[in-house]
C-alpha cells in the first residue's frame, strides 16, 4: 500500500467514525431524555418504554456501526491496498 | 349462588389470619389497610414492569434465534459452510451486542443517567478477528450481526399477538 492510499485509509476512518457518530448520538440523546422524562411521568408505563427504546437505541446505532465497520475495514481489511 | 358462599369465607378466613379482621374495625386499622394495600400494589407493579422488559428481551432472543437458524440453514444449502460460519460467528456477536444494550437501557434511569457505549465493542471485535481469520468472511458476518434488525421488526409485528395471548 503506497502512503498516498495509507494516508487517505486512515483520514477517511477517522471521518467515517467522527461524522457517522454525529447524528446517531444527538438522536440517542434526545430519545434517552424522553424516555427517562416518560418513566418519572408515568412510571407504569416503564416497561414498554423502556421496550420501545431498546428498539429505537438498536436501529439508531446501528448507524454508527456502519461507520465503524467501514473505519475498520480501511484500516485492517483495505480493498484498496495494492 | 355457590361461588359466593365459597368466596367469602375464605377471604374472612384470610383475613382473621393475618389479623386484618381486627383491624378493619376501627378507623386507624382502615388507614393502615389502605396503606399497605397501596404498597403491595405498587411493589406488584413494579415487579410486572421489570418482568415484562424481561419478558420482552426473551422474546427478541428467542426470534433473534430462530432467524438465525434460518439464514444458517440458508446459507449452507445456498452458499458454503464458511459462510455459514461467518454468519453465525456475526449473528452470535449480533446476540451479544443487543443483551448489552438491553442491559444499558435496563440501568437508564436507575444507577447510571446515560446509556453506555461499551456495546461498541462487539462489532469492532467481530471485523478485527473476520479481517484476521482467513476462512472467515466479512460480508457475511456482518449480514449475521445485523440479523436482529429483522429479529426485533419481527418481534414489534407480533407484539399485539403477545399481548393478546398474555392479556
Amino acid at each position: 500500500m503506497d502512503s498516498i492510499t495509507t494516508a487517505a485509509s486512515v483520514v477517511a476512518a477517522g471521518l467515517a467514525v467522527g461524522l457517522g457518530a454525529i447524528g446517531p448520538g444527538i438522536g440517542q440523546g434526545s430519545a434517552a431524555q424522553g424516555a427517562v422524562e416518560g418513566i418519572a411521568r408515568q412510571p407504569e408505563a416503564e416497561g414498554k418504554i423502556r421496550g420501545t427504546l431498546l428498539l429505537s437505541f438498536a436501529f439508531m446505532e446501528s448507524l454508527t456501526i456502519y461507520g465503524l465497520v467501514v473505519a475498520l475495514v480501511l484500516l485492517f481489511a483495505n480493498p484498496f491496498a495494492g | 349462588m355457590e361461588p359466593l358462599l365459597a368466596s367469602s369465607p375464605v377471604t374472612s378466613d384470610a383475613n382473621s389470619r393475618n389479623g386484618a379482621g381486627d383491624l378493619c374495625s376501627s378507623k386507624e386499622g382502615s388507614e393502615r389497610l389502605k396503606l399497605s394495600g397501596d404498597l403491595e400494589s405498587s411493589e406488584t407493579s413494579s415487579g410486572d414492569l421489570s418482568s415484562e422488559y424481561v419478558l420482552l428481551q426473551l422474546r427478541i432472543f428467542r426470534i433473534n434465534l430462530a432467524v438465525t437458524a434460518l439464514a444458517v440453514l440458508v446459507s449452507i444449502l445456498f452458499v458454503d459452510l464458511n459462510a455459514a460460519i461467518s454468519l453465525l460467528l456475526g449473528a452470535f456477536s449480533g446476540i451479544i451486542y443487543l443483551r448489552l444494550l438491553a442491559k444499558n437501557i435496563g440501568s437508564l434511569g436507575k444507577s447510571s443517567s446515560s446509556v453506555g457505549k461499551a456495546q461498541l465493542i462487539v462489532p469492532a471485535a467481530l471485523v478485527l478477528v473476520v479481517a484476521k481469520v482467513p476462512e472467515l468472511h466479512l460480508l457475511p458476518s456482518l449480514v449475521g450481526f445485523l440479523l436482529y434488525k429483522p429479529s426485533l421488526i419481527i418481534q414489534f409485528l407480533l407484539e399485539p399477538y403477545a399481548q393478546k395471548k398474555s392479556g
